[in-house]
């Protein structure tokens, strides 16, 4: 390079030349922001990503819960609008996201997340700022007193209730039990739900092996698993992870030797694998449109959600968007605003059925207090139809028991 | 509106006009990086180009000063953010305090990997330090008591602080980003100040000709071992300040996907040049948060202008910037 010598004679001239430019643009006028009249519910999701089919679910039934109550005028004639952001699965993200909704698109209140992690990300920005924040994705830990505040609501199932469900519909007294675990905080804190489920019912755990988030290859742990020769496998993951590990588990030819139990049994993965690969795979789940034959409210979230999207049927994790974001703007209709305040006490005090049938947050540490479904996957041949996934083994209303204690997760009381 | 900053021309400067516009360059960084929050979608966003663009900073001290490619920068960025949190959430240490402990824990260890990594050279230091780092995310992830594990690091929030006698809420977000925006400052005169020294000039020798440094007499073991502790100092920098920003650490922060980010946005800014990191950051946040926002398959775009500038711009946007201010210069 010839010329570096002589080069960067930039003068103070057009320093102060490029500066003042600079601050004209500056002063240009930014933006103008959403009339302030509208209500805006913030809505971090994974749109990327492994959990990424689950997530557009969640947004769909979201938009779904604000739409019926725009359709009816809105809250106090002020309309809603929800502001959909990508989290990337990624805690980091997540909470400059949540930042950006809270100081700049002003949230009343944010709705959202899939991962453990990234809930508790948001909740940490959301709680220090004093925004209510309804988390729709399980969790224990976010319960427990150390993550809570009063502006934590979590919508969700957590592993306690539904790993208890579970193992009630699928452990007796001395059957062996060997575990699947996906090395993060979801899988670990369903493996201690198993097993906290396991002692009480008097089962014997005979082994557990962690895999990897995200794993594609799941070969090596097959014959380690099998060599345990448990009665019961739990394979505790979530999202792709969930059919690749079923899929290559029949492939061992696991299900001739062990029954296939999951926390937490999804419907898009599934769809994704088929019905022979699942067949009598037990898992838990908050919603399954199946109810409908039960539920008036399955019922009236169906059709909705039908008409909304072509005919399409609304999936678990769907769900948790619609009541997430319905039991939120119940409470600021029963609160008649935004007054974030007002709207806690309504959301304590609030009775809910938006799908499945009565809930309520429990006052001490503002768990929806709701019923657990146990499902298992049908034979192709006794399914009615393609939509027609799963039988309803049981159907556990929800109480207070379900749920660990107050005072057991330092809540006082 | 800019300083100088191609390394050659600091290297081969003659004192006079030059130094005038050198003390500068610090002062024109920081007069930009005052601008940011009004200019930028939203303080978020600003705050992030400013956190990335000190860590970014501090890598190019090592890769584009010293010719040192690294895959482990993440490890510092984490640890100082880790670091942080701890002595603030832990051990009750005031946040004022708990910056500069996080800074020296991090140049420790920034010390022990660069003891191992620097012996090796090319590709086995790129290997060597990505190894490292990932032993660094192994052990936070393991330790779950300390760094909270896979849901990450919490409970250390900083709402007020008190700056001599002045009460500032910190969850203002320009309170934050002026107070941030002091470290950042900071970082930049301390590594103006590297740049100018005469060890500056030597790790520029030690990029330009290895074995000619070394004939002339310098240690370049020793060179390359301090380099990479300054550069983790300042990367570490860029973490505490994540810390205080976001107040939570997410375990993401030292997977080897950060690295590859702080790699890409100094490329995209421009690797030699003193602001390049910065522009590289913002380019980088701004092209993500603004793709993401209008579809959800924003890496692949990303990703297609990072190929074109690799293949078109090599020295970045700041870097090809600077060449076409200094053509139009150089002929009178």
């Amino acid at each position: 390079m010839p010329k570096s010598g002589s080069t960067s004679k930039i003068t103070r001239r057009t320093a102060l030349a490029g500066l003042s430019a600079g601050a004209a643009l500056l002063a240009m006028p930014r933006l103008g922001r959403a009339a302030d009249e509208t209500i805006r519910i913030g809505f971090p999701t994974p749109l990327t990503g492994p959990f990424a089919a689950e997530a557009r679910d969640q947004v769909k039934c979201a938009e779904l819960a604000v739409k019926l109550v725009n359709d009816k005028g809105g809250i106090g004639g002020r309309k809603v609008e929800l502001l959909v952001r990508d989290d990337k699965l990624n805690a980091g993200e997540a909470a400059t996201r949540t930042l950006e909704l809270i100081e700049k698109d002003k949230v009343h209140a944010v709705v959202g997340a899939l991962s453990s992690a990234v809930q508790l990300a948001v909740n940490e920005v959301t709680r220090a700022r004093g925004v209510i924040y309804v988390s729709i994705s399980q969790s224990d830990t976010i319960n427990e007193a150390k993550d809570f505040s009063k502006y934590t609501f979590h919508e969700a199932l957590n592993p306690h209730m539904t790993t208890a469900a579970v193992a009630r519909q699928t452990l007796k007294k001395g059957m062996k039990v060997a575990h699947l675990v996906a090395d993060y905080a979801y899988g670990h804190e369903m493996l201690r739900g198993f097993k906290r489920a396991q002692a009480a019912i008097g089962a014997d755990n005979v082994g557990e092996i962690l895999h990897p988030f995200g794993a594609a290859d799941y070969s090596t742990f097959m014959p380690r698993l099998m060599s345990m020769r448990p009665d019961v496998l739990c394979i505790s993951n979530f999202g792709r992870d969930q059919a690749n590990s079923i899929k290559q588990a029949v492939d061992f030819g696991v299900k001739q030797q062990m029954k296939i139990v999951v926390p937490v049994i999804l419907h898009n993965q599934r769809l994704a694998v088929g019905p022979d690969v699942f067949e009598g795979v037990v898992g838990g789940a908050n919603y399954y449109w199946g109810l409908e034959g039960q539920s008036k409210s399955a019922a009236s979230f169906n059709a909705a959600f039908k008409a909304a999207n072509g005919g399409a049927i609304p999936t678990d994790y769907g769900a948790y968007g619609y009541s997430g974001v319905g039991s939120l703007l119940a409470a600021m209709q029963a609160a008649g605003g935004t007054d974030t305040d007002k709207v806690v006490d309504a959301l304590e005090k609030l009775q809910y059925d938006l799908t499945k049938g009565p809930q309520h947050y429990r006052k001490c540490d503002h768990q929806s207090v709701q019923s657990v479904l146990v499902l298992e996957s049908k034979k192709k041949s006794a399914m009615a139809g393609d939509n027609d996934l799963f039988a309803v083994l049981a159907n556990d209303a929800g109480s207070d028991d379900m749920l660990r204690s107050c005072s057991e997760l330092g809540h006082a009381t | 509106m800019t300083g100088p900053s191609s390394g050659e021309a600091v290297a081969k400067a003659s004192p006079g006009g030059f130094s005038w516009l050198l003390e500068q360059r610090v002062l024109l960084s920081v007069a930009v990086l005052a601008v940011l929050p009004w200019v930028l979608p939203s303080q978020a966003l600003a705050v992030n180009v400013l956190i990335y663009g000190v860590v970014v900073m501090g890598y190019n001290l090592l890769f584009g000063y010293t010719g040192l490619l690294s895959f482990g920068q993440a490890a510092f960025f984490g640890a100082g953010a880790y670091f942080t949190g701890i002595a603030i959430g832990r051990y009750g240490v005031p946040w004022f305090a708990a910056v500069p402990v996080a800074v020296l824990l991090s140049t420790c260890l920034a010390a022990a990997i660069g003891i191992v990594s620097t012996r090796t050279r090319g590709i086995y230091f790129s290997m060597v330090t990505l190894a490292l780092a990932q032993l660094v995310y192994y052990v936070a992830l393991q330790a779950s008591s300390f760094t909270g594990g896979e849901n990450g690091l919490r409970g250390f929030t900083v709402d007020r602080i008190n700056l001599f006698g002045l009460q500032l809420n910190f969850l203002d977000p320009i309170n934050k980003y002026y107070v941030l925006m002091a470290f950042a400052a900071l970082a930049m005169w301390f590594q103006s100040r590297i740049l100018n020294s005469p060890f500056g000039a030597v790790i520029e020798a030690i990029r330009e000709n290895e074995q000619r440094a070394r004939a002339c007499g310098y240690d370049v073991e020793r060179s390359k071992l301090i380099v990479f502790m300054l550069s983790g100092a300042i990367s570490s920098l860029g973490g505490c300040m994540l810390a205080l920003h976001l107040s939570i650490v997410p375990l993401d922060i030292l997977h080897y996907q950060t690295s590859g980010m702080i790699v890409m946005m100094v490329l995209l800014g421009g690797a030699r040049s003193f602001f390049g990191p910065f522009v590289g950051a913002a380019s980088f946040l701004i092209l993500e948060d603004v793709i993401s926002l209008w579809t959800p398959h924003w890496q692949i775009f990303v990703g297609a202008i990072f190929v074109l500038f690799v293949l078109f711009l090599p020295k970045g946007i700041w870097g090809t910037l600077l060449d076409a201010l200094r053509v139009g210069k150089a002929r009178p």
